[in-house]
């Protein structure tokens, strides 16, 4: 674009305004401060490694913890408040909201983050990853992860989303033998193969919007001329298909297992929690919030997804045998792609309901998810050895609380009862789907819960099997180990106690 | 002040790809240009070989090793902290031209500021990591 002047005029922007600073958006620093003080803390982490001599370097790890605490109390202060925005245009809309959804999300990113620096604090020192690096790549891929749900503009969006996945690359490399290379390579590929395919869709969509607000885009796409309808339409798809891969919905799954079992377990962890969180809530807000006018046509291809994914994850779980190497890791590698099918329920729905209310299962289910699966990967940190499933037999007569915590866990990813908050967050999302009309789903769901019951319960029963082997002494178990085990314990089972304390955001209003 | 895309829209009718028609018209000229200078060069030059002419041709100098060489990876370093001042003079041209206008005030100064302080954080890690020793 330029302007009309005449040759020899220069050609400049009206800049000069009637009030000054009227070109700065303001900034409400309370509405920002906790992806803010998640990158800060990253920010001091890496000047402090430079400084730290290599015998203080534990207190590192201690000052993330620190730093996502601190990030996590500023949430607080949001929920209390009325719902805040920030980056906001004259024209109306704003880039930054911290609504209901996004603090639900950024309480499951930053408190997973804070879960996986609990696990990781003995890994970094026994696998010799290097400290500062380790650290900061972790707290900024979180505070990516937390500013993803609060954007409210496609490019926000992107930026967000690329600031979670790109250092988790690198994360999933620091063990820097053969096999992390592998996985962090394949990682990688496939995430950048998508964020391309994402952003074509995304400047389709501008195209044809002719905005990149998310609001912006359902009023522009209600109303956009007929000859740019099949770009739009391409453009929702290509955008879907990337954050699908982020997701790690089948068919863009095949990085999953690989990737975790080559990377560090903690990052295992963190990436099947907190890294699936972003892609599902970027993914929840791109679908209902900009392509809203096209709700059953993406709620369709969200269901065929959902359902895809969680048949595929599960019988691919079912087949773990156990004595392959890193099977523990792959069966929970598979389980969290089998979750993801769950979780992407209640989006189909909500596009089938055209309303977000169905939203309020996702983001409960996904709390509950996170909790319990970060803490089954911890338990699996603590076996270690080469992941076997077969090394778990008879893990009660060794280290009873930990086969209890696991067990625990097991039963609540399967929805059994006394892991009564995993029956619930199942209950929740089949509510979701059989009130949006969507019977078939409920059913395919229903039978990929029994065959989920199959793998779980088969794990469980070898943790009180008797053992075969003569077993070695227990190592100790390393005070930082146990106190994200018993975090994530005790979370789950006041969950289980009281489950209101997490379902009712089901029935709250989110946006 | 009047704004007017210069191209016309691109759903209202063909304007927009005739003032592509400029780009195609150079396009076909220069295939041409080389077609007939290389073709008229083959069909006017005498061919006599000789050793020295089918050598490969290296400034003038005889060619020595093999065309497969090992370069430093501290390259790719060097590389990447030149990127990190590439980026910061991209942003800050710009910038320069219109802090002091009216409308942007204190915060557009300070905003540059943190930028600059992000890639010096960067700077200092590698000074740090040893990266710009360079024996």
């Amino acid at each position: 674009m330029t302007t009309t002047h005449d040759l020899g005029q220069p050609l400049m922007t009206p800049l000069a305004v009637a009030d000054p600073g009227g070109l700065i958006q303001s900034v409400d620093w309370v509405a920002i401060a906790p992806p803010l003080i998640a990158a800060l803390a990253a920010l001091a982490v890496l000047v402090a490694d430079l400084f730290l001599p290599e015998a203080r370097k534990r207190l590192l790890g201690w000052l993330s913890a620190a730093g996502l605490l601190a990030a996590l109390a500023m949430l607080l202060p949001l929920v209390l408040g009325d719902t805040r925005s920030t980056f906001c245009f004259k024209s109306g809309g704003c880039s930054y909201t911290a609504d209901h959804f996004a603090l639900a999300f950024q309480l499951l990113a930053l408190g997973g983050a804070l879960l996986t620096v609990l696990l990781s604090l003995h890994t970094v020192e026994d696998e010799k990853l290097p400290g500062g690096e380790y650290w900061f790549l972790l707290l900024s891929s979180a505070c990516g992860a937390a500013l993803l749900p609060a954007a409210r503009d496609l490019a926000t969006l992107v930026i967000a989303l690329e600031v979670a996945t790109l250092p988790a690359f690198a994360l999933v490399a620091l063990r820097r033998d053969g096999r992390g290379a592998e996985s962090a390579l394949k990682f990688f590929l496939s995430s950048v193969t998508a964020t391309a395919v994402m952003l074509l869709g995304v400047s389709f969509v501008y195209a044809a919007a002719g905005t990149i607000q998310l609001q912006g885009i359902a009023d522009g796409l209600a109303h956009a001329p007929g000859q740019l309808k099949p770009l739009a339409e391409a453009g929702a798809v290509l955008t879907l298909v990337g954050f699908a891969f982020k997701t790690a919905a089948v068919p863009f799954h095949f990085w999953v297992p690989d990737t975790y079992v080559g990377a560090p377990l903690p990052v295992a962890g963190y990436l099947s929690v907190v890294g699936k969180a972003a892609g599902l809530s970027g993914l929840a807000l791109v679908t209902t919030v900009a392509f809203r006018p096209y709700g059953h046509t993406w709620g369709l291809v969200l269901a065929v997804l959902a359902a895809l994914t969680m048949t595929v994850g599960n019988a691919a779980a079912l087949r773990q045998r156990a004595d392959t190497p890193y099977g523990a890791v792959r069966l929970l590698a598979w389980s969290s792609v089998g979750q993801a099918g769950y979780l992407l329920v209640p989006l189909a729905a909500a596009g089938y309901a055209d309303s977000a209310d169905p939203l309020g299962a996702t983001v409960a289910y996904a709390l509950i998810y996170g909790l319990v699966n970060l803490g089954a990967f911890g338990v699996v940190a603590l076996v270690g050895g080469t992941g076997r499933l077969e090394s778990f037999r008879g893990l009660a007569s060794r280290n009873r609380w930990a086969a209890f915590a696991l067990a625990f866990f097991l039963l609540c990813l399967a929805g059994l009862p006394p892991g009564v908050v995993g029956l619930f967050g199942k209950v929740v999302v089949f509510r979701a789907a059989v009130d949006a009309g969507l019977g078939w789903l409920a059913v395919v769901m229903a039978v990929n819960v029994v065959i989920a019951l199959a793998y779980y319960l088969k794990w469980t029963a070898l943790l009180f099997a008797p053992s075969t082997s003569a077993d070695v002494a227990v190592p100790r178990v390393p005070a930082s180990l146990t106190a994200a085990l018993g975090l994530a314990a005790s979370g789950a089972v006041v969950l289980s106690v009281a489950p209101q304390l997490v379902l009712q955001v089901v029935s709250g209003s989110l946006f | 002040m009047e704004w007017q895309p210069l191209a016309a829209d691109p759903a209202a009718g063909s304007g927009y790809f005739d003032a592509y028609a400029a780009i195609g018209l150079l396009a076909v000229i220069g295939v041409l240009f080389v077609t007939v200078a290389f073709t008229a060069n083959r069909l006017l030059r005498p061919v006599v070989n000789t050793p020295e002419k089918l050598l490969a041709y290296e400034c003038g100098v005889d060619p020595v090793g093999e065309g497969w060489a090992h370069t430093q990876i501290r390259y790719y370093v060097y590389a990447f902290l030149y990127v990190i001042f590439a980026v910061d003079a991209i942003y800050l041209f710009p910038w320069a031209t219109v802090f002091a206008a009216a409308g942007f005030g204190a915060a557009t100064l300070v905003e540059m500021f943190v930028f600059i302080g992000f890639l010096a954080v960067g700077l200092l890690y590698a000074w740090k990591k040893g990266v710009l020793e360079w024996t």
